[in-house]
């Protein structure tokens, strides 16, 4: 028992660092200790009921273990701030005033992508529709709707720069070449190698967040006949 | 709080008082086994043994063994059966040196079994 105690504490350990080191973007609402429970307890009631050759005991001894830990967790969590830090993370504010914050979507191993994703699913979609997002230490996004959202909406911003790098399947559907969406950053006073993240609505209303600065609205020339 | 702590307190006895009934109670058959076992091995030595004895050895493993599945895996159990029954048959027949190894090897699983359960670095990893 004591061996199947040890073992299920070790597999538990491991799940828990694992999936805190991580980040948000395996948790779905759920802390990453209760995760790392959900995740082991299907599979440690089902192998006992399943192969008749290992004692039931063995099933129940490793569920017992994972509640002793789990309620053990749980009361650690609640001595204060920095043990919840420890324990389940923090919040991250993902955009601010001065627009997406890609230091912090890093440190969480999300991405633009996965913030406009996250974004979308709570009904916005553009990244101006907001003046902050975080992202819980659960994984959800709270967004806080920007006052002057723009209500006029005709079809879904393309992500063209993600990450200092320009994303060449938007580019072609914008019809629009490296070198000449170069030439418009250069004309707005900014450059491909600062700018975080460019998105371009079907209204050729542009949202840039350039490196360390707050991001703008600017508009962009579309070109006859682009649409998607 | 009081009631995830209670709660806490009483998993905590039963895994402990489990854990502490299990090493014991494992230890205490497999001793009792090979004790048993240590006898048919010196008759079997001198060739001295007769069926009685052996079958007295599977009798007492029968009744151990209905407690025993509770904590041993089922496949490990199968195998003392295994060995005892092919002893028995040796025995009968006076096939004393094929008898000798097959005790030899009962003797080495009642030793080796309940070293699985020690709390051993080797047994956790």
């Amino acid at each position: 028992m004591i061996v199947i105690f040890l073992r299920t504490l070790i597999i538990f350990i491991t799940l828990v660092v694992i999936l805190r080191l991580m980040g948000k973007r395996q948790i779905g609402e759920m802390q990453p200790f209760e995760f790392v429970v959900t995740l082991i307890i299907a599979d440690l009631a089902c192998i006992p009921m399943a192969d008749v050759s290992i004692p039931l005991i063995y099933g129940v001894v490793s569920i017992l273990a994972l509640f002793l830990l789990h309620q053990l967790l749980s009361i650690f969590e609640q001595f204060g701030p920095t043990a919840k830090k420890i324990l389940s993370g923090k919040p991250s504010i993902v955009i601010d005033k001065n627009g997406v914050n890609l230091t912090e979507l890093r440190k969480n191993n999300l991405g633009i992508d996965d913030l406009i994703e996250s974004m979308r699913a709570s009904g916005y979609f553009s990244l101006d529709d907001l003046d902050y997002a975080i992202f819980e230490s659960n994984g959800k996004l709270s967004p806080l709707e920007n006052g002057e959202k723009n209500k006029e909406k005709s079809s879904l911003p393309l992500l063209v720069v993600d990450s200092f790098k320009a994303v060449k399947e938007n580019l072609k559907i914008l019809n629009c070449t490296l070198d000449e969406l170069s030439s418009y950053l250069n004309k707005n006073g900014g450059k491909l190698s600062k700018t975080e993240v460019l998105t371009i609505d079907g209204n050729g209303r542009v949202y840039l967040k350039e490196k360390e600065q707050k991001y703008r609205i600017l508009s962009f020339p579309l070109k006859e006949g682009v649409k998607w | 709080m009081v009631k995830t702590i209670v709660s806490m307190i009483i998993v905590a006895i039963i895994l402990t008082g489990g854990a502490l009934y299990e090493s014991n109670f494992i230890k205490r058959q497999f001793v009792e086994f090979d004790s048993l076992l240590e006898v048919l091995y010196e008759k079997v030595e001198n060739e001295t043994a007769i069926e009685e004895d052996v079958l007295s050895v599977q009798k007492n493993w029968l009744e151990k063994k209905k407690y025993l599945h509770v904590f041993i895996p089922h496949t490990e159990i199968k195998e003392v059966d295994l060995w005892l029954s092919e002893s028995v048959t040796l025995v009968q027949n006076k096939k004393w040196e094929d008898a000798l190894s097959k005790v030899e090897v009962l003797r080495e699983l009642a030793e080796q079994i309940p070293k699985t359960f020690t709390l051993k670095i080797e047994n956790v990893l």
